[in-house]
């Protein structure tokens, strides 16, 4: 019996033999494990990102939305007042709660505001003081809502709202006025850019916030969409939504909400991302099954031009294992080496698609372990059969081969 | 003890319908330290016989007796492993793998006997020298001629140390200068180290350098 270190030793050799078959052979496997380990890392990087958008507002916020019926997506019904939560309820929730770090309610509705007699489209806020600080909104200019404005016109715009405001002439927007529903608001600040996505509400950047009783005065009841919060780190998380219910039942008992974490949906996004992940990589298996039959084809070739090597091998004494071992091995380093090649392609095309598309780039643990083990997979599971056909010789025919 | 004892032997092999009797029992003994040329016309079935005294290939029926041990009915694994301790094969062809160099050729039958790399390569330098070729020993078989090519054949046949030297048409292929070169060795080899060699030849000079002589015919064997 050979040793292994042995059929490694002349595997390499027979691969340098034919180099320029062995070459072509590559092409398949390493554009298979090329491309399988370009969307895994791809597809990790994504969900990398947006988690990161979660982090960076902290893992420790919830939503609390009125439920909507049976349905799954919160949000009340606007247009039934009733089936709101209101300002009192929002108002008792950091008393009852003490360890809510942060109690944001806030209000939305699209409107038109006009500036200068322009309609902008856009959607306004009604927030207090605590929406800032909870969503880690930084000012470019001016100050934000405080909770001493009750029932001024102020205005804080969004990044993306100074900027169509500048579009239409108005300058530097502080002090400028944009009607709404009639009234004037002075604007007071303008917000740097927010990053999107996470619990971020996605009004911030196109819109316009104004002190949430402000607000009120456009609605017929004093209604909020949605609560944000942050939850202090030891909090009871599993029993906050029971309790929760039962604080809203209190006020309303046929009331039933909605509470998001942003662990909750970080997770789902996780599970999410992987069955993504688990998708790209399959479309990237195709390629890596015409690469390995484009090696079982070069084995096959390879073990018909060996036969005169075979028989003499076996002359000299080696088993039907030992034939089909080296055989093995060869189509094993064969897939291995083209399996290196396309990590270090795959890896490379990542980290393009990272810079072009701003993800984070990291080279994805899992992707080179699946590069590394698929292709020593496809080396045994596309080398066996030539392998075997080559043990299987007939030692007197394969002899007398030329 | 005779080193080799076939009695009877018959081969037949069978193509679709048709069933070809190759040996039609062969009885062969033949002594440790012997020199024995088989001759005969081809097609007599000299290769078959060689192969089945060489165990690549099995009787159809007959008794084969190697070493005293019964040998007719082993499979494909201790075939294999007999081959590798017991036999020295030499072809007309000369049969070295191209790639290897004639060191890496000399080694080959350790390395599936599972020798250490050191000790293999000691051996095998060895070898190379008693056969005169230990300064090619980095060479190739392609930058070798014919008689180079086959003193390392003859160099791995010996690495093993075998108790057969199994010979088919050696100077086939070589000019017989060249030829008488290699039988040379051949008769030194059986002369000085007692190595029991058979050999399959047609050619008469050959034959007659031999101690002893056979003909197979028809797939009968008749002593000359």
């Amino acid at each position: 019996m050979i040793s292994f270190n042995e059929i490694v030793r002349e595997a390499l050799k027979s691969q340098a033999a034919a180099k320029q078959r062995t070459l072509l052979a590559l092409i398949g496997i390493v554009i298979g494990i090329g491309s399988v380990i370009a969307l895994v890392t791809v597809g990790e990087m994504v969900q990398l990102t947006s988690e990161q958008q979660f982090r960076q507002m902290g893992t420790n916020i919830i939503t609390i939305q009125r439920g909507w019926g049976d349905s799954k997506e919160g949000g009340g019904n606007p247009d039934r007042p009733d089936q709101m939560i209101t300002w009192t309820e929002a108002k008792g929730l950091a008393k009852k709660f003490p360890k809510l770090e942060a109690v944001a309610p806030y209000t939305s509705s699209w409107g038109q505001p006009l500036f200068a007699d322009k309609s902008l489209d856009m959607p306004v806020l009604g927030v207090t003081r605590s929406f800032a600080d909870l969503n880690k909104l930084t000012l470019a200019k001016g100050r934000f809502i405080s909770d001493l404005d009750g029932y001024s016109f102020f205005g804080v715009l969004g990044a993306g709202a100074a900027a169509k405001l500048a579009k239409l002439g108005a300058g530097d927007p502080l002090g400028k006025t944009v009607f709404f529903k009639g009234r004037g608001f002075k604007i007071i600040g303008v917000l740097a850019r927010a990053e999107e996505g996470g619990m971020r509400p996605f009004e911030i950047n196109p819109g316009m916030m104004i002190p949430i009783h402000t607000s009120f005065l456009f609605k017929k009841e004093r209604v909020i969409n949605e609560i944000m919060a942050r939850i202090a780190p030891n909090m009871d998380r599993r029993r906050l939504k029971s309790r929760l219910d039962q604080y809203f039942k209190m006020y309303q008992p046929d009331m039933s909400i909605q509470v998001r974490s942003a662990e909750q949906l970080i997770n789902e996004m996780a599970k999410q991302s992987r069955l993504f992940t688990l998708l790209l990589g399959a479309i990237g298996s195709i390629s890596l099954l015409v690469g390995g039959i484009g090696v079982m084809n070069v084995m096959l070739v390879a073990v018909s031009e060996r036969r005169k090597e075979i028989g003499v091998r076996r002359a000299l004494g080696a088993m039907q294992s030992d034939i089909r071992a080296q055989f093995l091995v060869e189509s094993v380093i064969l897939c291995l080496a083209g399996g290196l090649i396309g990590i270090a392609l795959g890896v490379g095309a990542a980290y393009v698609l990272a810079k072009v598309n701003g993800w984070i780039f990291f080279v994805s643990g899992m992707g080179l372990a699946l590069g590394v083990g698929v292709s020593s997979a496809i080396g045994v599971f596309f080398g066996y059969f030539p392998a075997r056909q080559a043990s299987r010789l007939n030692p007197i025919l394969a002899l007398r081969d030329e | 003890m005779a080193l080799i004892e076939l009695r009877g032997i018959t081969k037949t092999y069978h193509i679709g319908d048709m069933s070809v009797e190759v040996l039609r029992g062969v009885d062969l003994t033949v002594e440790s330290g012997e020199l024995l040329a088989i001759m005969g016309e081809s097609g007599g079935g000299k290769s078959t016989l060689m192969n089945i005294i060489g165990f690549l290939d099995s009787p159809s029926g007959g008794g084969y007796q190697f070493e005293g041990q019964d040998a007719g009915h082993l499979d494909d694994n201790e075939l294999a492993h007999i081959r590798n301790q017991k036999i020295g094969f030499i072809f007309q062809q000369f049969n070295l793998l191209p790639r290897l160099n004639a060191l890496e050729n000399v080694m080959l039958p350790l390395v599936y006997r599972g020798v250490p790399p050191r000790q293999r390569e000691k051996v095998a330098k060895q070898m190379l020298k008693q056969v005169g070729m230990a300064d090619r020993m980095a060479h190739r078989p392609p930058e070798l001629s014919g008689g180079q090519q086959q003193r390392v054949a003859i160099a791995r046949a010996l690495s093993g140390s075998p108790s057969l030297i199994l010979a088919d048409e050696p100077t086939g292929a070589l000019d017989s200068k060249v030829s008488q070169e290699i039988l040379d060795i051949f008769l030194e080899l059986n002369r000085e180290n007692k190595i029991t060699t058979v050999m399959v030849t047609h050619d008469p000079k050959v034959g007659k350098q031999c101690r002893r002589t056979v003909r197979m015919a028809d797939g009968h064997l008749l002593e000359v």
